[in-house]
């Protein structure tokens, strides 16, 4: 016998993300058939869906919406970090758990979010650290305009000034902005060894396209001698970039065809591959006691078993950490590094403290 | 210049929560166990303990002088502040006790990274300048001694600026500061011209 469980969807299906949104939510709506479809659960999920359409300031109260409208305490949902900063306070005050299936910055263990996708230590940190040696150590930096880009970046050029590096241009343009004339120019000039873009949405496929035109013009501008890394490109995005997506390079936990961490069942990417996952872990913490969904996050948590993924200090997760670059139109992984555990606060110890290079002064 | 912080190096430090047993306690802890601090809370008394702890979170509102193994505002570590009561005594006191960053009460979901990285760069800054300014009393303490060392170059046949310079390249030469070369400056003139001096050291 099946008992009925709400369960909160908080993606916007519109808006500069859209695409992203959509492939999370594809992966939560897939594994809550899978759920309800399955003989050996007693779960059977009922989404109870809201759409801020890409409006930053509607996220909270339609997370507070579905936490006093209806039985659902548990929420998948948010794309960008603001949105996830935006319902943490009703999260909060509800009582409620939003299962988080994207990228993001780190420097943050809420009580009340799961982290389901990667963190720089899983994402940024392994990137530089695969670019460096077959690249160089210039690097030019974008990003869109809110946290995301921002703490990337200050990662980036933390990581980059202690190998030594250059930081030769830093520039940010505003969510949805297609002004890319700026940032081109300044990386024609300044001929970097790598971009790290962090720019989202429609920003992006602009900067993409623009770089990709810079290459026919410079060859220095192609993926041999200056590519373009990403921490959350993923093939939803591809078809939004065209043929400017060639040679591109990312950073992710899982990549269609993979089957590290999805298993026999394939993905499209890895946003969708963490909703999915999202909603088989809190079915799997649910399942087999009555009423269990009213508990809070660390109540789960603390009646888990050792198969459960989810480390109940950081709430973040051990993942696999590919290195992947669009070839002939899809991602091909290039190196898979040893699964890491989520180190939000990078105090874990897997990442290598590097020292500062000696400043040294002229002597007159 | 842009004020950088430091994030590392938090991982595996110390932390000690001076606060009775309470929910603040509980948030207090799980937030600097998920950042990878280890914790340890007691009340009221910390013991010797505490001189090991790399952070000190302490009850603003309970807390009492004496509770600490140091001079008032000499802490060895940085100390946060547990505020419920925003009282102006309660205030005063946790200022007294040398608090370099606060935490409003109750605790809940967050709050503690940031007061972790100002507490840490107040505590650095105070350090700092209070090396600094023990540093500059000792330089104003020899200022006497660096005018008698000119006077006393100067006496053997050249002008006070002459003497100044000479004093600056013994310094340079022998690789100390200022003040220590004209201490030695003092001492051995001192010796040469006043045989007392020595016959009472002998």
């Amino acid at each position: 016998m099946k008992r009925r469980v709400e369960l909160g969807l908080l993606y916007s299906r519109s808006g500069s993300y859209a695409l992203l949104s959509n492939a999370c939510r594809d992966g939560a709506l897939a594994a809550i058939a899978a759920t309800n479809a399955d003989p050996q659960t007693d779960i059977s999920f009922v989404p109870v869906e809201r759409d801020p359409a890409g409006n930053i300031d509607l996220y909270g109260p339609l997370c507070e919406q579905i936490l006093r409208e209806t039985s659902a305490r548990h929420v998948i949902g948010c794309i960008t970090s603001w949105s996830r900063k935006e319902v943490i306070p009703t999260l909060e005050k509800a009582g409620g758990t939003l299962w988080y299936a994207t990228p993001y910055e780190g420097f943050e263990a809420s009580d009340h979010v799961v982290y389901m996708h990667a963190c720089p230590n899983q994402h940024l940190l392994p990137l530089l650290d695969w670019a460096f040696p077959r690249f160089g150590r210039r690097a030019y930096l974008t990003g869109s305009n809110y946290i995301w880009g921002w703490e990337i970046n200050r990662l980036a050029r933390e990581t980059v000034t202690a190998v030594g590096g250059t930081v030769l241009g830093e520039r940010y343009l505003p969510i949805g902005s297609l002004d890319v004339d700026r940032m081109i120019e300044e990386i024609r000039v300044t001929r970097p060894n790598f971009i790290l873009n962090s720019l989202i949405g429609p920003s992006q496929y602009r900067f993409l396209a623009a770089y990709h035109a810079l290459g026919q013009n410079d060859p220095h501008f192609r993926p041999e001698t200056c590519p373009i890394l990403s921490c959350n490109l993923t093939e939803c995005e591809l078809p939004a970039i065209g043929e400017a997506a060639e040679g591109l390079i990312a950073a992710g936990p899982y990549f269609h065809g993979m089957s590290q961490w999805s298993g026999p069942r394939n993905f499209g990417n890895s946003f969708e591959a963490a909703a999915y996952f999202a909603v088989c872990e809190l079915a799997r913490l649910l399942a087999g006691r009555a009423s269990s969904e009213a508990e809070s996050l660390a109540a789960l948590l603390g009646t888990a078993d050792q198969t459960c993924s989810i480390d109940p200090q950081t709430h973040h997760r051990t993942l696999p950490v590919l290195i992947a670059q669009v070839q002939g139109g899809v991602f091909r992984v290039q190196e898979r590094r040893a699964d890491a555990p989520g180190d939000p606060y990078l105090t874990r110890g897997q990442r290598p403290i590097v020292a500062s290079p000696p400043v040294l002064k002229v002597v007159s | 210049m842009k004020r950088r912080i430091r994030i590392q190096n938090l991982g595996d430090a110390r932390a000690l929560i001076l606060h009775r047993s309470h929910l603040t306690v509980q948030n207090l802890t799980r937030q600097l166990t998920a950042i990878g601090l280890s914790v340890t809370s007691v009340w009221p008394d910390p013991g010797a303990d505490v001189l090991a702890a790399d952070f000190v979170f302490f009850d603003a509102d309970m807390g009492h002088d004496g509770q600490f193994p140091w001079a008032p505002g000499d802490s060895p570590m940085p100390m946060i502040a547990l505020i419920g009561s925003e009282a102006p005594g309660r205030i005063e006191w946790a200022l007294g006790v040398g608090a370099h960053a606060q935490i409003l009460k109750p605790v809940g979901d967050s709050g503690v990274y940031s007061a972790l990285l100002i507490a840490r760069d107040a505590f650095d800054a105070r350090r700092a300048l209070s090396a600094e300014i023990t540093d500059l009393r000792s330089r104003l303490d020899d200022r006497q001694t660096v005018v008698r060392a000119v006077t006393l170059l100067a006496a053997r046949g050249q002008g006070e600026a002459e003497a100044y310079a000479q004093l600056r390249q013994m310094a340079m030469s022998w690789r100390i500061s200022f003040e220590a070369a004209a201490k030695r400056i003092v001492a051995r003139y001192a010796d040469g011209e006043g045989k007392d001096g020595r016959r009472d050291r002998g």
